[in-house]
């Protein structure tokens, strides 16, 4: 086991899909809003980095856009998409509550994904936009995979005092308040609709960048990297870091994504016990699943920091 | 301020209902033929009843924005309020309660109060700087005083979840009185009170109405209401049915009829 190699994935991957769970946070824990298409910002972030940076299209490329520009105006436009489509889908989704919310959203992200797919002047279809750029080659002394565990681990750092402090401001209190009873938080003045409108943008701008630093990574924007699975990943993780906290956002995201990272290094013998344990940790992660709906650790601890507080 | 009954309510209408109704499935909730009119005035203590199904907490709603007005018009302290949502209508000053009591399940006792007023802090642009702080503790501190009115002092750090039916009744008032409203609509407050906290709710209306405070009351506890109302409006399937002080409103064989029968009438 190469566990130098492991953490710098899981720093990097966790950090990544960490700063979605902390969106997610925003979003549900304290919005009461279900995004099942969370997904599609991060692709739009990725798919608009990968666009503003690569050349031109020539020879085989099918598609028409490619800017060529550097890689931090790039990161903003990857921002700037992702708060852009928010606002175009959060414009009629969100006057609907729970599951139609969560349906419509769903819905959102799987046409978005077909659409990537079938439309090949912007995304080029099946194939994606290979080649993306990463930045710089030439880090000096530091190697280029620990510069991107720090860039991600940066952005996901920034992402949670942000949040952080938006949520403990009264702000947060009026989020609390809009989540648990709608119609008492207008009959207490606050903009109900105005409020949910803000926090879907705010957490698609870090989604979106978080999409872009993802593109970096992989070098590679692909309609097949994007799908549904992405969306209940960090779900999966929100749900298993509990929901009361920014931290534990960020602890289910990486315990998840070091879980995943280990089996997938594990030094299996034969083909045939490797199958056994691709189809065993599926299994796992359903297990440690349901353990923690039904004992709800984190809720438990979280209460007793407020109790010793 | 002076006893409430001495003092003689200012005659400046504060809010105007004109003509409104509301139709739920095609159904005649609120509003007649004409629809609805009544006038409420500035520093006025207004008793609304009505047997069960007469449109009292339907009115409320569509006075405080909840549900949305068929027709007629609603104004407010100079305001049009007819299509304004209720957080609007809540800043422009009317508090209310509602029939079943409503909190803020994940928050403590003390901060559903904290919540009903609006803090600077609230503003997203206002929730990344510094000045909200200093405003935070007059809010705690007013919200602490509010509790301490309505007799929840001691359940300050508590989960609303164990609070007993009448308990939440008044976290609600106190949610609202904290929001200092020019007029205060409350649906049943007494129902699920036990007789201690009704006195202390009888005295504070009468507080607050003497401070100049306008409040409407839903009711179906006569005895508690009339001893407090200057007005009663008595509405029957939506429509004003009659309108006068308390001691014309016990004798008046329609409002007998309507509330119990035409045998009891006579």
């Amino acid at each position: 086991m190469n566990w130098p190699q492991i953490i710098v994935t899981v720093v990097t991957l966790g950090s990544i899909f960490g700063v979605v769970t902390l969106s997610l946070n925003l979003q549900h824990a304290r919005g009461g809003m279900i995004n099942f298409g969370i997904v599609a910002y991060f692709a739009v972030g990725a798919y608009a980095y990968a666009i503003f940076t690569q050349p031109a299209p020539q020879g085989l490329d099918q598609y028409k856009f490619g800017f060529g520009w550097p890689w931090p105006v790039a990161l903003v436009a990857a921002a700037a998409a992702a708060l852009l489509f928010a606002a175009i889908t959060g414009w009629p989704t969100l006057r609907l509550r729970g599951e139609y919310l969560a349906l419509t959203t769903f819905a959102f992200a799987e046409v978005f994904h077909s659409f990537l797919l079938n439309e090949r002047r912007i995304g080029n279809g099946t194939v994606g936009l290979a080649n993306v750029k990463r930045p710089i080659s030439d880090w000096g002394p530091i190697e280029e995979k620990y510069v991107f565990a720090g860039a991600a681990a940066l952005l996901m750092i920034a992402t949670l005092l942000v949040f952080r402090r938006l949520l403990r401001a009264p702000y947060g209190r009026a989020l609390d308040a809009i989540r648990d009873d709608e119609v008492a938080a207008l009959a207490a003045g606050k903009p109900v609709q105005r409020m949910r409108r803000q926090v879907f943008l705010i957490s698609a701008i870090p989604v979106g960048i978080a999409g872009g630093l993802y593109a970096m990574f992989t070098t590679l924007a692909q309609p097949s990297l994007f799908t549904a699975e992405v969306t209940f990943i960090v779900w999966i993780a929100l749900v298993l870091g509990g929901e009361r906290s920014v931290y534990g956002a960020v602890a289910g995201t990486l315990g998840l994504i070091f879980f995943e990272e280990v089996v997938r290094a594990w030094p299996f013998e034969t083909v045939r016990s490797a199958q056994i344990a691709a189809s065993a940790e599926h299994i796992v992660t359903g297990l440690l699943f349901i353990a923690v709906l039904r004992f709800q650790p984190f809720d438990r601890i979280a209460e007793r920091v407020k109790a010793t507080r | 301020m002076n006893d409430p009954t001495s003092t003689p309510t200012s005659q400046t209408p504060l809010l105007e209902a004109s003509a409104i109704s509301k139709r739920f499935a095609g159904l005649r909730a609120v509003g007649g033929e004409d629809g609805l009119s009544f006038v409420v005035n500035r520093g006025s203590f207004v008793g609304l009843i009505g047997p069960n199904g007469a449109g009292k907490s339907t009115t409320f709603n569509l006075i405080s924005g909840v549900l949305a007005s068929d027709s007629g018009a609603v104004r407010f302290d100079g305001h049009d309020i007819t299509t304004a949502t209720s957080d609007v209508i809540a800043e422009h000053g009317i508090g209310r309660t509602f029939q079943t009591p409503r909190a803020f399940e994940s928050l403590s006792v003390l901060d559903n109060v904290v919540a009903g007023a609006t803090s600077p802090g609230e503003s997203l642009r206002a929730a990344f700087g510094r000045a909200w702080r200093e405003h935070e503790s007059a809010t705690v501190d007013a919200a602490t005083e509010t509790l301490e009115r309505v007799g929840l002092a001691g359940r300050a750090d508590d989960l609303v979840t164990d609070l007993s039916g009448g308990e939440l009744r008044m976290l609600e008032v106190a949610r609202q009185l904290v929001r200092n409203p020019v007029m205060l609509l409350l649906d049943e407050p007494t129902a699920g009170v036990n007789p201690v906290l009704q006195q202390r709710l009888a005295t504070l209306l009468e507080e607050l109405h003497s401070e100049g405070m306008t409040l409407v009351v839903v009711e179906h506890n006569l005895h508690f209401l009339l001893a407090l109302a200057e007005q009663v409006l008595v509405l029957t399937h939506g429509e004003l049915l009659t309108e006068g002080p308390p001691a014309d409103i016990r004798t008046d064989a329609a409002v007998i009829s309507a509330y119990l029968g035409d045998d009891h009438a006579a």
